[in-house]
């Protein structure tokens, strides 16, 4: 059996999760940018030792890309199923990353499987699946995201258990972000002080805040000999902002939380 | 931006900026700004910093605690000493190592909320002084902000820097007034002197109490009664545009016609534009408002879902090509690959201008919050960021008026200029002053439009407040010629979209000002999102429509003259 991704529960969101697999409800993780839902699901799957098929979801995602195609093949038509036919027939649990990116005709596809009748109608094919034990659709959804132009539709939200995420209180990003990045307790703790500073400001025209995984990028660096004040600006500021004001004070910043380095 | 400006609003938790005094006197803030004296250096610098910050962002000043500080200057320093080491305990988890240097958790341990340091300030123990880096602590100033309507708790807003001068005479706490006595250096007019107060009386004129030495501050308001105002005008003098290559300015500025409905016949080149650069302008922490609805509501313009036959892939099989492809197979030749079928989403091709009105009339008081001014300034701002990062061509101008050769636009936001915290910079040094014509500024921001834009699908957006008044510019005049602007604009295929926020103009006379272009008044900037969907939407289809008319009438006329050489 393979290592449990490593994953330290915050509240009761592990709970909810199994609880919720048990019940054969579908789930809505909510939270920011990097916060860990990704691993989340990992973890869960390693659980409820179920294979895990991640999509993650565009602006152009169609039905097709979903649920399967016919690709011509020789003089032959021949049906591939997408990742979330595979999942439904193998009870796989199928994880759509940032699912508000997908266009709205694509996710009213997921209804049927989402209610109680856990199936799946695939037009082309002329047949409707029923999902196989220990199928299990987790979407995740990130309400600020700055660059959200739809919002999910509400049809679609009540058809699932939400399970909010946010970034962890800090001792227990320090210790996520120590395991990750390989680095000793206290570097971790002032790379999260530094995080939990830049989380708390707001409207200086930073789209997204410093999430735990630019944390943790920034501790990998580290590891590699970087100075600490080098690693941070450049995996924490470059990646948050392009404007050369923002990125000027948020290097001044850095520097005043890491002088003595 | 100022130095530590961005961690000082890290530790407070909301914007704040920073300000350099020329007093020598310790740090202190007024809730909103946190000044320093002049010749501090770094290290002392950041110091002050840390411990104002965190006075603000753990709540030190709230409340009733204010009241009591301002009653005593030694309880001031007492609460100092005791809260700022609690201040610094409290939010130890955020504030960088350097400032656990300056904390004694010895003291911090004493209080466990303002109100128990207040407690403690005001008991019998023996305290110190606290150290330099403390600063002080100016409860008036602080009071003022709140009463000025810059409360702690009120959401960060836009704040215009204050000159050294006006912040001294503030000063009222512990430094003595240096500017006392009659004021004999400044011209008697424009300035605070005797003599000045009574002109302006005389003028009806208010100061705008914002910057500028004495004899600069510009009474240039437009009065609803038509009142000639006499003071000197605070527009920046029409400079040259500077020669770059990108240039689309003609050097000596623009002229256009204006359309007389009293002679029903247009007065050509009647009106000079002068295009103006922002003066370089102070950092401004323009704090932008949430632009989301606005970008869900702008989103879907003029993007639909295509089908495309004939593609390498897609989501289904296209049968005519496919039947095609197995004909040319069958005959021996070599296949077409693309038989898919797909749905594409459609280009916006979109460019937009939107035209902020500055004039005098938008520092009345808007029917929301705060000023007209004030709301048109966030709805230019949103618009602007909610179009460019949708990825449409957007440009920001202003424009105001000083009769009919000094109609100056102001350019914010080129087509190529990145938005970014200069252009919200500008945005935020913005203030309203002299008058509105607006007939000129929407010709010119069509030209700019159509040459700039370098798109297809182009839409001006009109923020005003429909009072259309300049020298020679009144009533039915300036009304039937800013109508007659826009419909010229809509001619040349460019949708017009006019936006009146927080003014008190009522229906009537903005139908008459804007005609048939689309146009809404909301009362508030935050109703935006809910009509602009519709708006935009009438305005583009508007325009489509006359660029294929026109574009239809041009094919025919090309046809007509070629018949009538052939016959010939």
């Amino acid at each position: 059996m393979s290592v449990r991704p490593y994953y330290v529960p915050v509240a009761t969101e592990e709970q909810v999760f199994k609880a919720a697999f048990n019940q054969n409800l579908s789930i809505l993780l909510k939270g920011p940018t990097g916060c860990g839902k990704t691993r989340f699901v990992e973890a869960m799957a390693h659980d409820m030792q179920r294979p895990l098929i991640t999509v993650a979801c565009h602006d152009d995602l169609t039905t097709a890309d979903l649920v399967g195609r016919f690709l011509l093949m020789g003089g032959e038509t021949k049906w591939v199923d997408g990742p979330l036919t595979r999942a439904v027939r193998e009870g796989c649990i199928c994880y759509l990353d940032e699912i508000v990116e997908a266009r709205q005709d694509t996710t009213v596809v997921l209804h049927p499987l989402t209610d109680y009748r856990r199936q799946l109608p695939i037009d082309r094919l002329g047949l409707t699946l029923d999902a196989a034990p220990g199928f299990c659709l987790v979407v995740s959804y990130n309400p600020g995201y700055q660059s959200v132009l739809k919002d999910l539709k509400d049809s679609t939200r009540q058809r699932m258990v939400a399970i909010e995420i946010d970034f962890p209180p800090a001792e227990i990003e320090e210790k996520v972000v120590a395991h990750e990045a390989g680095v000793d307790p206290q570097l971790a703790s002032q790379l999260v002080r530094l995080g939990q500073a830049i989380r708390r400001l707001e409207n200086v025209g930073l789209r997204e805040v410093a999430s735990t995984r630019v944390l943790i990028a920034a501790g990998r660096l580290v590891c590699e000999g970087l100075p600490l004040p080098v690693a941070a600006k450049a995996a924490v500021t470059g990646p948050l902002t392009d404007d050369p004001v923002v990125t000027a004070g948020l290097s001044e910043l850095i520097d005043a939380y890491f002088e003595d380095e | 931006m100022g130095r530590f400006e961005l961690l000082a609003s890290a530790i407070v938790g909301r914007s704040v900026t920073i300000e350099r005094t020329q007093e020598k006197c310790g740090a202190w803030t007024d809730g909103k700004s946190i000044f320093l004296g002049p010749d501090a250096s770094e290290t002392a610098v950041l110091q002050c910093v840390l411990v104002q910050a965190a006075l603000l962002g753990a709540g030190s000043f709230e409340g009733e605690i204010l009241d009591r500080l301002v009653r005593s200057t030694k309880l001031c320093r007492r609460y100092l000493f005791v809260e700022g080491h609690r201040a610094l305990e409290a939010l130890e988890a955020i504030l960088p190592p350097s400032a656990r240097r300056l904390s004694d958790p010895g003291i911090a341990a004493l209080s466990k909320s303002p109100s128990d340091s207040l407690a403690i300030a005001s008991g019998r123990q023996v305290f110190a002084n606290p150290p330099e880096a403390f600063g002080m602590i100016r409860p008036r100033q602080i009071r003022r902000r709140i009463v000025a309507g810059g409360s702690d708790s009120a959401p960060p807003q836009y704040q215009p820097r204050s000159p050294a001068r006006e912040l001294l005479r503030d000063l009222d706490d512990e430094v003595e007034d240096l500017f006392e006595g009659p004021d004999l250096v400044s011209s008697p007019i424009g300035g605070g002197g005797a003599i000045g107060r009574v002109l302006k009386r005389l003028f009806r004129s208010r100061p705008s109490s914002k910057t500028g030495p004495p004899g600069a501050d510009a009474p240039t308001h437009r009065s609803r009664r038509g009142t000639r105002v006499s003071g000197n005008i605070g527009l920046a003098p029409a400079t040259l545009p500077e020669s770059t290559s990108g240039d689309a300015f003609a050097p000596r500025g623009l002229t256009y016609p204006e359309w007389d409905v009293h002679r029903g016949r247009y007065r050509p080149d009647w009106c000079t534009v002068t295009p103006v650069d922002s003066p370089p302008s102070a950092p401004v922490i323009f704090t932008l408002p949430n632009v989301t609805g606005i970008r869900r509501s702008l989103s879907h313009l003029g993007v639909a879902l295509e089908r495309r036959h004939r593609q390498l892939q897609g989501i289904d099989i296209d049968l005519d090509a496919v039947v095609e492809s197995r004909v040319q197979t069958m005959s021996g030749s070599v296949p077409e690959e693309a038989v898919y079928l797909d749905l594409v989403r459609g280009r916006r091709d979109l460019g937009v201008l939107v035209l902020l009105d500055v004039s005098g009339s938008s520092g009345e008081p808007s029917t929301g919050s705060g000023t007209v001014h004030e709301q048109q300034r966030k709805a230019a701002a949103s618009l602007t960021v909610a179009l460019a990062e949708l990825g449409d061509r957007v440009a920001l101008y202003a424009f105001r008026s000083q009769g009919r050769t000094a109609v100056q636009v102001e350019r914010m936001k080129r087509f190529d200029d990145r938005m970014d915290a200069t252009v919200l910079g500008r945005l935020g040094a913005s203030e309203p002053g002299a008058y509105t014509r607006l007939g000129a500024a929407i010709r010119h921001g069509t030209w700019l439009l159509a040459r700039e834009s370098g798109v297809s699908r182009r839409l001006l957006v009109v923020l005003s407040d429909g009072f259309a008044y300049d020298h020679g510019y009144e009533g039915a005049y300036g009304e039937a010629d800013a109508r007659r602007a826009l419909s010229e604009a809509r001619r040349l295929g460019t949708g017009c979209v006019c936006l009146s926020i927080g003014a008190s103009t009522d229906a009537d006379k903005l139908r008459r000002v804007f005609g048939t272009a689309a146009h809404a008044s909301v009362s508030r900037f935050e109703d935006l999102p809910n009509v602009i969907t519709p708006l935009f939407r009438f305005a583009l289809r508007a325009a489509e429509a006359q660029r294929r008319k026109s574009q239809h009438t041009i094919r025919a006329k090309e046809r007509l003259a070629l018949e009538v050489r052939s016959v010939a």
